[in-house]
């Protein structure tokens, strides 16, 4: 039950029912016949982590163990948390009210990097000490962490006891398998973490030594106590049998994205240059047709949802793509339910998968060109033309789209003022292309251009570059906004200074903890909220610890430096990246995997060629 | 078609869930019953819901009302356990019949009121009706308004002791008068100058006229 103290305020906050759990679909068991408890915490407030597809993989995987619980733990609001600050309400789980720092794990995702504070402020809230050494040898709860972070967990290192690198539908389960049975055996908590670094996939930020030079970068990290020199992670081989759930919660309160989901493939084979996601998830490995609608099927009765998305990071990559649309049309039109596409690449954008998704839904069309001219989008990797883009606009025009969203990037390497001109310049296009249609659809056009920082991220052939500073970027955004003649065509862009936080986490090293620990202290949370982030107390925290963000952000980096996620295997080798880094340079592009294969090592979990 | 009522409850944490919330909960457990839901015609149809009196968030409520339309007669009994075995916890159908009345024909509710206090609450309240008029601010159309709802509030029953006070209250209610119990319980609250919790409300009743049970 939910503390009398809790209920005694929800009605001071805002949306009360984010606080309260008992939706739906949620799984309530027994504390007493239970074994291990799992607190999945997403480090963001519950209209952010209720969207969050991996999240309801894992609690309804761990749940289908009759003898584990997994429950749901969200960030609070800044309204909620001065309530339970003030009324000493420690941090619960949503499905039992009951505190997480009795449970056995206390797990996060980490999704982006600025959600770092948040879980530094939640396990506060929890009453659970934020420095992994200060939490003795008693040994739960065991604060672990997961998700596309997690390739680089160093900036972490000091607060949590183990990530879980790759894909969790397996190790989670390892792992809590071996816990159980540690903890009935008595063991300590570094008994069990000395074990758990045995799994492949459980990084041990504790069992292993950094060492530094004197200019600051890193001269060794040596594992002891027999941790492994390197931690690969985990991949499942063979989608069709991967777990996938038949129910989900389904939340009274509207989060972002108000809909069930169907993973159809993981991976990409696109290669983007600049995108950590198209490198961290391969291999590319597909759904079937026949799972996919099954799964759709299913979860669409179970839950009542009248939104079903296909998601992944690059859907019409799916070489069934049509025939799985044609399947599943059958039953979504006939149930009233909306079938969403939400990553479409502009190049196989073809007329009839196009004219599918109209029948349903009329909205938006959004693209990401990502650069404004074919040099830099040949530097990028992000293989599409102007021509494609135009004749995907002519398409959408004739299908009756009127709204086009465009996104670019600033501050990617090579990067000269002719490419901004160019992004205002493809824009124009676009007006003039709509404008010149006689047939063109009924309606306003509006055309938005949405701009955002470049972030060099690690595993990505870019992890080399240096980020563009911030005068760099600011000058860039005027120019762009010069270059924009007509009045159909808005732009948004995206605040600097959250970018250049978020590209010191993203490669970070161990000496960044002493830095977020010491901003959560000055204050910041929730930084992913344009309302919350304060870049001065940031910068304070910085200079408290004597480092420096432009080291980490716009600082190049040697092709021989030792990366402070070097002894991470994400199973793409670091002499593809410098080769991949080499040709962007050039302004040469790679074929997508389908292709050709560019050899990034990804295939050697499979024993086999991707394709 | 057929047009079907149902009278639910919404007590417990269920009353966390604000009415924009409710009719989503409801849409989705329609559509998990299975049962043969009516959409409205045109190019986007959507399914036919409608709540004939909205209840404020954190209200808890023993008789809730949703009309909504299925393509085919089926027997109350059925629809009232498939929707049942859809529905969160606090919320419960507990009849389902045809609709008898319009819902503009509501012009009452029944709250039971409570409050809690470190202190005597009955004189408190005493001397908040004695007023010779109670106003609230109220939003409309054009703005601000001041409302006295001193003669809208009909006191039926009041119990009071142990740092507790208790009313049964009935207010205006529908399209053409409304008196949110919310606004009477905060007035309340700030007119006593004390710290007064509120410990529950509760809709018990919705009447249509010469107090016949909306139904």
């Amino acid at each position: 039950m939910l503390h009398e103290k809790l209920t005694a305020h929800l009605l001071e906050v805002q949306k009360p029912a984010r606080y309260t759990g008992g939706e739906i679909g949620q799984v309530v068991k027994n504390p007493e016949k239970v074994d291990v408890r799992f607190a999945f915490c997403f480090p963001d407030i519950y209209d952010i982590g209720m969207s969050h597809l991996g999240m309801k993989i894992l609690y309804s995987l761990i749940n289908e163990r009759e003898n584990y619980w997994c429950e749901r733990v969200f960030a609070p609001w800044t309204d909620m948390e001065e309530i339970m600050r003030k009324e000493g309400i420690l941090l619960y789980a949503l499905e039992s009210g009951d505190e997480i720092r009795n449970f056995d794990f206390v797990g996060f995702t980490l999704q982006y990097e600025m959600s770092y504070t948040n879980i530094l402020n939640m396990l506060d809230l929890a009453g659970i000490p934020i420095w992994q050494k200060e939490r003795g040898e008693r040994i739960f709860p065991l604060v672990v962490a997961g998700g596309p972070c997690a390739c680089n967990p160093e900036p972490l290192a000091e607060f949590f006891d183990l990530f879980i690198l790759g894909e969790g539908e397996e190790v989670n389960l390892e792992l809590m398998d071996l816990y159980h049975r540690m903890r009935e055996n008595g063991a300590t908590r570094s008994e069990f973490l000395k074990k758990a670094a045995g799994i492949e996939g459980i990084y041990v930020p504790s069992l292993y030594e950094v060492t530094y030079h004197e200019d600051g970068t890193i001269e060794n990290i040596m594992p002891h106590d027999g941790a492994p020199e390197k931690i690969r992670k985990r991949v499942i081989p063979e989608m069709n049998q991967a777990y996938y759930p038949e129910k989900v919660v389904i939340p009274f309160i509207e989060p972002v994205h108000d809909r069930i989901s169907v993973e159809v493939l993981r991976g990409c084979i696109r290669g983007c240059r600049f995108c950590q996601a198209g490198f961290l998830y391969r291999p590319f490995r597909e759904k079937s047709t026949e799972t996919i609608c099954k799964q759709g099927i299913r979860l669409c009765e179970n839950s009542g949802y009248d939104e079903l998305s296909l998601s992944s990071l690059s859907t019409s990559d799916h070489s069934q793509i049509e025939t799985i649309l044609d399947q599943l049309l059958n039953y979504t039109e006939k149930e009233h339910i909306h079938l969403s596409l939400p990553s479409l690449r502009i190049d196989n954008f073809s007329q009839s998968v196009l004219e599918k998704i109209t029948t349903i839904r009329k909205s938006g069309l959004t693209f990401a060109p990502e650069a404004g001219t074919q040099r830099l989008r040949d530097v990028i990797n992000k293989n599409i033309t102007e021509e494609e883009v135009l004749r995907t606009c002519k398409i959408a025009f004739e299908g009756g789209y009127t709204m086009v969203k465009l996104y670019f990037m600033m501050g990617l390497p090579t990067e000269t003022d002719e490419d901004i001109i160019g992004i205002a310049e493809l824009a124009q296009k676009i007006v003039d292309l709509f404008y010149s249609m006689p047939g063109r659809a009924k309606g306003k056009l509006q055309i938005s251009i949405s701009t955002a920082t470049f972030v060099p991220k690690p595993f990505t052939p870019f992890e080399f570059e240096p980020q563009a500073e911030k005068a760099e970027i600011l000058r860039k955004q005027q120019l762009l906004k010069n270059a924009i003649q007509s009045k159909k065509i808005k732009t948004s862009m995206h605040i600097s200074d959250v970018s250049q936080m978020e590209a010191v986490l993203a490669r970070g090293d161990r000496r960044l903890c002493a830095v977020l620990a010491e901003a959560w202290k000055n204050g910041c949370r929730l930084d992913s909220w344009e309302e919350c982030f304060q870049a001065e107390k940031w910068y304070d925290a910085f200079k408290t610890c004597h480092l420096d963000p432009a080291f980490y952000a716009n600082r190049k980096r040697s092709y021989d430096e030792i990366m402070p996620w070097q002894h991470i295997d994400y199973l793409i080798s670091k002499s593809f990246f410098i080769r991949e880094n080499q040709k962007a340079h050039a302004g040469q592009v790679t074929p997508s995997c389908r292709q050709k294969c560019s050899g990034c090592g990804a295939n050697q979990c499979l024993g086999r060629a991707c394709f | 078609m057929k047009d079907y009522r149902m009278i639910f409850t919404k007590t417990g944490m269920s009353k966390y869930i604000s009415h924009l919330d409710l009719n989503r909960c409801m849409f989705r457990a329609i559509r998990r019953s299975g049962l043969p839901a009516w959409y409205t015609e045109g190019f986007h149809p959507h399914l036919y819901l409608m709540f004939p009196l909205a209840l404020p968030l954190g209200v808890e409520s023993l008789c809730e009302i949703m009309d909504f339309r299925l393509n085919e007669e089926r027997p109350e009994k059925e629809i009232l356990e498939k929707l049942n075995a859809e529905l969160p916890e606090g919320i419960q159908a507990l009849t389902i019949h045809e609709p008898k009345m319009q819902a503009q024909e509501i012009i009452s509710a029944e709250y039971q009121l409570c409050f809690r206090s470190e202190m005597n609450l009955l004189p408190l309240w005493e001397n908040f009706m004695q007023q010779p008029e109670i106003f609230i601010e109220k939003k409309t159309k054009k703005g601000m308004i001041q409302i006295d709802i001193h003669p809208l509030m009909n006191i039926k029953h009041m119990t009071s002791g142990n740092q507790k006070l208790c009313l049964t209250l009935q207010l205006p209610a529908g399209s053409t008068q409304n008196v949110n119990i919310l606004t009477v319980a905060e007035k309340f609250q700030k007119c006593a100058f004390q710290a007064i919790s509120i410990k529950n409300i509760r809709r018990t009743k919705i009447f249509s006229e010469n107090f016949q049970e909306f139904f």
